[in-house]
């Protein structure tokens, strides 16, 4: 950067002017071209396998959709051979994609800030005309737009790669491991961990230390929303007798049972009513029993006993992506702001 | 560390002995506490919550063993809800989660051990100090593995007691992929095997964090290879043409054959249609209508001339398949420290 001295003329203004923020965009850019584009060659190897065992998976329920006639045995068989071949994989993909949102959002996050201010290169960052508030967003804008961009498609690929499974009824897009990965929650909470571990990085001042912090605070950020937080987004719905949560498509808070008088009935209690149902005629054939049953649960509405279920109906899923996307959001946003004023009060 | 300078007495050996190995373990303690502590945090967490989880499975595992008779239907039904409903999918759910630990604890505990000692340049204080590169880097590898394994181990205990009544219900198989790896020995030589990736990354890269993402990376790929092809051929697979493979038993793949040639599914089900029994898969037969002849599916199809073929492992090979994979793991890990503590004498500095 040179600086030229020529003598001021009267009337120009001549107070200094701050970089402008297009040049820092781009210092942020050089500094961290590398780890984007880690980021997206990893999600990109991820995208690559969805897409081939996506378009497998799509290709083998087009077949049991054009099957007819529909309730035929045959068809049933083609539906059968597509569950028991693809169902597991989608569900394991599922499951180690949740690891997902934390490792991006951590490993592009905290070391920013962090590493800056372990190594002390900070102290010349800070005389290059930029003051700390500019440099400190400037650094963290880039990186904060870039992964949320990358995860927000990706998170698209999955929903495509798992629409099957969802549409025939297997999984209910509520589920807690679906909801995660599909909608903007994916890329919110992404965006969460990046500002978690951008705020851990100026606390603690040192990258793994920061990182490690990061994934703890996230994780157990996780586990409070899915097990407690998320199913009051909206009071949940009130479903009378069996049959409400048959869909697969809700998603069920809890069931119960009540007896004839109106007070609940503990599982144990019911076991041994149903033990003393009548039970059916047994068949069988060869080595293996093909029992017939009274249909316990017939028997038991018969006998005065209402099944309750508490649910969140399927047509909530929006809503409750936009409520959880808006929190995280207004979240990640809060934690750069005060990564921002620590990095101003702090750091020297 | 003071050295007294006195005139050699003849016959004294001249060279200076190098510092006792257990100053350098007390150095490795020192310096790499807070990284055992939260390593034991991160798997006393995980553990925690395989605890919290664990107890009402358990619970309605001793409700289905508690139940009598055993073979009445209601039984049947209590079993099967077990095995099928909601505490199967989210142990499976856990079971692939757990899959990144060792991943994440390979990462965290021994990328930095080297590397962030060379990319911040203390490594060039730390050579002074009495102990030649190669101790230096054997100490602390060394140290940091056994206390880092030990640890894995015994989390690998509490991940056996979760799931263990998954297992004693005979329905799932021990050598299943997302299962193996998590108990016996597996869990440990597999993070053991990322602390030594992790240690050649950090040698190799000499940044902390790309070697974190490179260690993970290798990890994953290694786990993936070895679950998906490797693991399947530690002994030759059993093919039985016995229908009457049992839930434990780890099926790798199965087929009809009839007259020496593979059949194909259509084929066996027009046989079947007869008496109304249809098969979704070689292995699953669904009784079809009210129809109920008085023949088993699979006699029947025996009768007409196929054979079931199962190609699949047995569950009793089950600690000989830990030993198998553990001895390997052990034997690439010290050879990746072995590298290790070569590569620092020869390209650090």
């Amino acid at each position: 950067m040179t600086t030229l001295t020529t003598p001021a003329q009267p009337g120009q203004d001549t107070t200094p002017r701050p970089i402008p923020w297009s040049k820092l965009a781009w210092v942020s850019w050089r500094h961290y071209r590398i780890a984007l584009l880690g980021a997206v060659v990893f999600l990109g190897v991820l995208a690559v396998y969805l897409l081939v065992m996506g378009l497998k998976i799509h290709s083998a329920y087009a077949a049991t959709l054009s099957c007819h006639p529909a309730n035929s045995s045959a068809c049933s068989d083609v539906t059968s051979l597509f569950q028991n071949a693809y169902y597991i994989t989608g569900e394991v993909s599922a499951a180690l994609l949740l690891t997902v949102p934390v490792l991006v959002g951590v490993f592009a996050g905290a070391p920013i800030l962090a590493r800056e201010l372990d190594t002390g290169t900070s102290r010349f960052a800070w005389t290059q005309g930029a003051g700390r508030t500019r440099w400190t967003l400037a650094r963290l804008a880039l990186p904060a737009v870039a992964v949320t961009a990358a995860t927000a498609a990706f998170s698209q690929l999955f929903a495509w790669f798992y629409q099957p499974f969802f549409a025939s009824g297997m999984d209910s897009r509520l589920a807690a491991q679906f909801f995660n990965l599909t909608g903007v929650d994916f890329a919110a909470w992404t965006l969460a961990a990046f500002a978690i571990g951008a705020a851990a990085g100026v606390l603690i001042r040192r990258a793994v230390p920061a990182m490690f912090a990061s994934m703890a605070v996230w994780a157990g950020l996780m586990l409070a929303t899915v097990l407690y937080l998320r199913r009051h987004y909206l009071a949940p719905l009130l479903g009378k007798g069996t049959g409400t949560a048959s869909s697969n498509s809700g998603w069920v808070l809890s069931q119960w049972w009540t007896g004839p008088n109106g007070k609940p009935v503990p599982w144990h209690t019911l076991i041994g009513l149903i033990q003393g149902a009548p039970k059916g005629p047994t068949k069988q054939v060869g080595p293996n029993s093909f029992q017939t049953l009274v249909d316990p649960f017939k028997w038991l509405a018969q006998h005065g006993y209402t099944e309750w279920t508490s649910y969140q109906p399927a047509s909530r899923y929006w809503p409750f992506q936009f409520i959880e996307g808006g929190w995280l959001l207004a979240l990640s946003l809060l934690l750069i702001a005060v990564a921002v004023w620590l990095v101003r009060r702090r750091a020297a | 560390m003071s050295v007294l300078t006195t005139p050699a007495q003849p016959g004294q050996g001249r060279g200076l002995p190098p510092l006792p190995w257990r100053r350098m373990a007390w150095v490795t303690w020192r310096q790499h506490r807070l990284t055992v502590a939260d390593v034991a945090a991160f798997l006393g967490a995980a553990a925690l919550y395989l605890l919290i989880e664990g107890l009402p499975i358990r619970h309605a595992y001793a409700a289905v063993t508690a139940c009598h008779p055993a073979s009445s239907a209601v039984c049947q039904n209590l079993a099967n809800n077990f095995n099928t409903g909601g505490y199967v999918s989210q142990a499976a759910i856990v079971g692939a989660l757990l899959q990144v630990a060792a991943a994440l604890v390979g990462a965290f505990a021994g990328a930095p051990v080297l590397a962030r000692e060379l990319e911040t340049g203390t490594f060039r204080y730390a050579w002074t100090q009495g102990f030649g590169r190669r101790r230096w880097a054997a100490a602390k590898l060394v140290l940091l593995a056994i206390a880092v394994t030990a640890v894995a181990a015994a989390f690998s205990v509490m991940f056996s007691w979760y799931y263990q009544p998954f297992l004693a219900a005979g329905d799932q198989t021990p050598l299943g992929s997302t299962v193996f790896d998590l108990r016996g020995v597996a869990f440990a030589a597999w993070t053991l095997a990322a602390f030594a990736i992790g240690a050649v990354a950090g040698v190799l890269i000499r940044k902390v964090v790309p070697a974190m993402i490179a260690t993970m990376a290798v990890w994953a790929g290694l786990a993936f290879a070895t679950g998906a092809y490797l693991r399947q051929h530690y002994e030759t697979p059993l093919v039985t043409g016995n229908p009457n493979v049992p839930g434990s038993a780890w099926v790798i793949s199965q087929w009809w054959a009839r007259g020496g040639k593979p059949a194909s599914l259509p084929a066996i089900n027009q046989v079947l249609r007869t008496v109304g029994v249809r098969a979704s898969t070689p292995g699953q037969f669904h009784a079809q209508g009210p129809g109920l002849g008085n023949v088993n599916p699979v006699q029947y199809l025996v009768q007409h001339g196929f054979t079931q073929m199962t190609s699949y492992q047995p569950a009793s090979r089950y600690w000989p398949f830990q030993f198998i994979e553990g001895g390997w793991l052990l034997a690439l890990s010290l050879l990746l420290i072995a590298a290790t503590v070569w590569l620092v004498r020869r390209r650090a500095a």
